[in-house]
């Protein structure tokens, strides 16, 4: 660890946080020592259950009442958080240490106009009055780089967008000039190209108030790039802190260099080879148009007109037999939109093609065709019933395409699971008693089991951390190896889907961009926003600056 | 039944129940006296050892009453509950899962309905049909109709649009299925424990009626009939009030409690 010329704003000593639970206690937290100096960020990083946010509600005294903190110190300018009374604390939250959440539109008050919300914060911690509260509050959103700032503070949080949102609730935390700003995850919940610009106005905002900053995520790469230093946390324990260059170049931990390699890395190729160059195409859309809050046939002769929203326009891309083709955006860019349409959710116009037969309609896809395409959904929580048992959810396709007997089943199932690096015995278990990757893995589980010929997979790697990311990326790439099957995988991450597809197709507003093999995703013909697209994720070595010499050979795309 | 009986909730509720529907079953053969059977000589008596129960105006043994007025009662607040919820789902859900047009359609009538109050919904389903405890409880089961038919829709909405419902619509299963099991499953908890907080509702309507003359007629012994009968008394012997009051709360905490803990097990995330 570094000398700090001066004393640190927080110090955490040896701090340890039990949950207490009917099962006995749960140790959350165990001998935390971390220190953070005057303008300085810490990144914390370790994935979901580390405990990460546990210190972040410790430090802002926000724990709930089954925490037990067993020893250790909290000290925030010197002063012990722990033995402060609650008076005490509602003078320290706000004026002089705040937090920005994670998500913007449930950390706002939706009842209340924005401005308002930022002025409430100046009138209680600094004593202005409204007017001079609501003056300073524009400045503040001004600051933040908000183009209007007096229109946005007479604006409610829906009349926002996330990013906005962001950059309101940022602007509040920085208001009163505070010394210590805890972020948790601030980027987590907005796509690549407004996080990009969060990250921008953090680094900018904290160069010119000189605030302290811990700054919580799942994600190394990303926190590497506005920390002075990174601290790994892993159940609970931090195993390692250092700068965050020397991390990459010289990992000391195991835990640290699992991370590392999970990192994606678009120099790494971890795909299966590309079909024939001249192979046919297995599935083509055609020129498919999606028009969502199109008005109803009485709407239309009552003279009411609804604002209809493109929701895809002249859509045409073609996937080839056992191809991986991703499909990149921001969010809004219709990628959804499409998986939808290709799986039979979403009415559409215009065609599919798949082999030698033509969709038009969404009515004509039949089961033959649902057998062939499956798809798998981004949030594995939302997609496995709760009230099924991974059995039979495993079973269902294998039921109804007639693929197995009911006597075969049982042995088919436990094959599927071991396929996907699971248990058999999970075939017992409901799917709450699953990690969020064992449930994506049922689900990817659930799509192989049809023995499809394509399988969507839309944002499958979005909901997860890092870590686990890189793993079912690595599975869905195992399995197509096996099975030959083709894929269309939607992601934002430009990283990761350089290290999997043979073309990508790149979305806007609906409509193709552009569309390249990912060999050429530097070249210079690239499209405006797919440039926009890479650069909002630096790959990790340029992010660093430097690191050249471990990083993995470059492997040239066979 | 033994995820129930193991929190607190499930199985002050499974009591209750078990005493409520005991009574219904064996209460016309354990009552000491014929309920109908004048003791001039006793009227408007409290608790004591030949009427541990008290006695009311016409000196009719209040125990022997309540036990003989178990199984009407039950009955009615189960019958019209059974009759008005699986009506009113039956509406809701065909209404949720249709969506459009047909939704619409469905969903502004039983508002029209449902801005009349239940009571007077009743009286007024009860005067075209006529009075007795058999229309009394039809009344009541279509006048809860609306409400369950809302509550099932809002229900099943919040599920239709779930992951796992598009799931299965992409993997091309038929109606029945997802509506039977992907849909319902998951939302009927909603829908149980509204049913069970009826039942109390029910049996509250059903003495209204009785009240009013027009659902069960003296000298029933229904529960509802005899806290109405009593209300002239009240003042010269409490009990005639108290102990068919209790006797109605009780059940409505039964169904109650035992509907909560039903909701309870019937989620698979609530055990561990």
């Amino acid at each position: 660890m570094d000398t700090l010329p001066t004393p640190p704003v927080l110090r955490v000593d040896g701090y340890t946080l039990d949950y207490a639970t009917p099962a006995g206690p749960v140790r959350a937290l165990e001998d935390i020592t971390l220190a953070i100096g005057p303008g300085r960020t810490l990144g914390l990083v370790g994935e979901s259950g580390s405990g990460k946010s546990s210190l972040a509600w410790a430090i802002m005294r926000y724990l709930p009442a089954n925490a037990r903190e067993n020893a250790g110190g909290l000290l925030l300018q010197g002063e012990n958080l722990r033995t402060m009374t609650p008076q005490e604390i509602l003078r320290v939250r706000g004026r002089r240490a705040s937090m920005v959440f994670q998500d913007p539109s449930t950390s706002l008050n939706p009842a209340m106009r924005l401005g308002d919300q930022v002025a409430e914060v100046l009138v209680r911690h600094r004593g202005l009055d409204r007017a001079a509260a609501l003056a300073e509050g524009e400045a503040a959103l001004a600051r933040t780089g908000i183009t209007k700032p007096a229109d946005m503070m007479r604006r409610y949080p829906h009349e926002a967008s996330g990013g906005e949102k962001q950059r309101v609730t940022i602007a509040t935390a920085f208001a009163c000039q505070p010394a210590l700003i805890v972020f948790d995850e601030p980027t987590t919940a907005l796509d690549i190209i407004t996080a990009q610009g969060i990250l921008q106005l953090f680094r900018e905002l904290q160069e010119e108030t000189g605030v302290s900053a811990l700054y919580i995520s799942h994600d190394l790469a990303l926190v590497s790039r506005i920390a002075h230093e990174v601290a790994v946390i892993h159940r609970g324990r931090i195993v390692e802190t250092d700068m965050p260059a020397r991390i990459f170049r010289d990992p000391r931990d195991a835990y640290t260099r699992d991370l590392i390699a999970a990192v994606p890395r678009p120099d790494h190729w971890l795909g299966v080879a590309p079909p024939p160059p001249g192979a046919p195409a297995l599935l083509s859309s055609e020129g498919v148009n999606v028009l969502y809050g199109a008005p109803s046939p009485l709407a239309r002769r009552l003279g009411l007109r609804g604002r209809p929203h493109q929701g895809a326009h002249e859509v045409s891309f073609d996937i080839r037999a056992g191809e991986l083709v991703g499909l990149v955006g921001e969010s809004g860019s219709g990628k959804s939109t499409m998986a939808r349409v290709l799986s039979g959710l979403q009415p559409f116009d215009g065609a599919v093609r798949f082999g030698e037969r033509r969709f038009t309609h969404r009515r004509q896809f039949d089961r033959r065709y649902r057998r062939a395409v499956q798809i798998v959904f981004q949030h594995p929580d939302a997609s496995l019933n709760p009230r099924q048992k991974v059995g039979r959810i495993l079973s269902r396709p294998l039921k109804i395409y007639g693929l197995a007997s009911r006597a075969e089943r049982p042995a088919r199932v436990r094959a599927l699971l071991e396929r996907v690096l699971l248990p058999p015995d999970f075939a017992d278990r409901y799917p709450h008693q699953l990690s969020g990757g064992e449930k994506q893995r049922v689900a990817i589980a659930r799509a192989f089991a049809a023995e499809p010929d394509l399988v969507i997979c839309d944002e499958i790697t979005a909901a997860l951390d890092v870590s686990v990311q890189a793993s079912v990326a690595r599975l869905l790439i195992d399995l197509q190896r096996d099975t030959g099957t083709a894929c269309l995988f939607i992601t934002h991450d430009l990283n990761l889907v350089r290290q999997l597809a043979h073309r990508i197709v790149v979305m806007q507003h609906g409509a193709v961009v552009d569309s390249f093999d990912t060999a050429d995703a530097k070249a210079p013909g690239r499209a405006p926003y797919t440039r926009t697209l890479l650069d909002a994720v630096p790959e990790p070595a340029e992010a660093l600056g430097g690191g050249e010499a471990d990083r993995p050979a470059r492997k040239e795309l066979p | 039944m033994h995820e129930i009986l193991r929190s607190p909730t499930g199985l002050t509720g499974s009591v209750l129940l078990l005493l409520v529907l005991g009574m219904a079953l064996l209460g016309p053969a354990l009552a000491p006296y014929d309920p109908q059977q004048f003791h001039p000589a006793v009227r408007l008596q409290g608790p004591s050892w030949a009427h541990p129960l008290g006695t009311d105006q016409f000196g009719r043994d209040i125990l022997s009453r309540l036990l003989n007025g178990a199984p009407t009662t039950i009955a009615f607040g189960l019958g019209a509950t059974a009759l008005g919820v699986a009506l009113g789902a039956l509406i809701g859900i065909v209404a949720g899962v249709a969506g459009g047009w047909v939704d619409s359609v469905i969903m502004r009538i039983l508002d029209g309905l449902l801005a009349v109050p239940d009571l007077l919904f009743t009286l007024l389903i009860v005067t075209i049909l006529g009075g007795g405890t058999g229309y009394a409880m039809l009344a009541v089961a279509i006048a809860f109709t609306p409400g369950m038919a809302r509550i099932s829709r809002s229900s099943v909405l919040s599920v239709r649009t779930r992951d796992y419902v598009l799931a299965a619509q992409a993997r091309g299963e038929g109606w029945g299925w997802i509506v039977g099991f992907e849909v319902l499953p998951n939302a009927l908890s909603p829908i149980i424990v509204e049913a069970t907080i009826r039942v109390a509702f029910a049996i509250m309507i059903g003495a209204t009626l009785g009240f009013l003359g027009l659902g069960a007629q003296p000298p029933s012994t229904e529960w509802g009939l005899m806290v109405a009968e009593a209300r002239q008394f009240m003042f010269r012997n409490p009990w005639m009030v108290v102990i068919p009051g209790i006797a109605i709360a009780l059940a409505a905490l039964g169904f109650n409690l035992f509907g909560d803990a039903l909701r309870d097990a019937l989620d698979p995330r609530g055990r561990s």
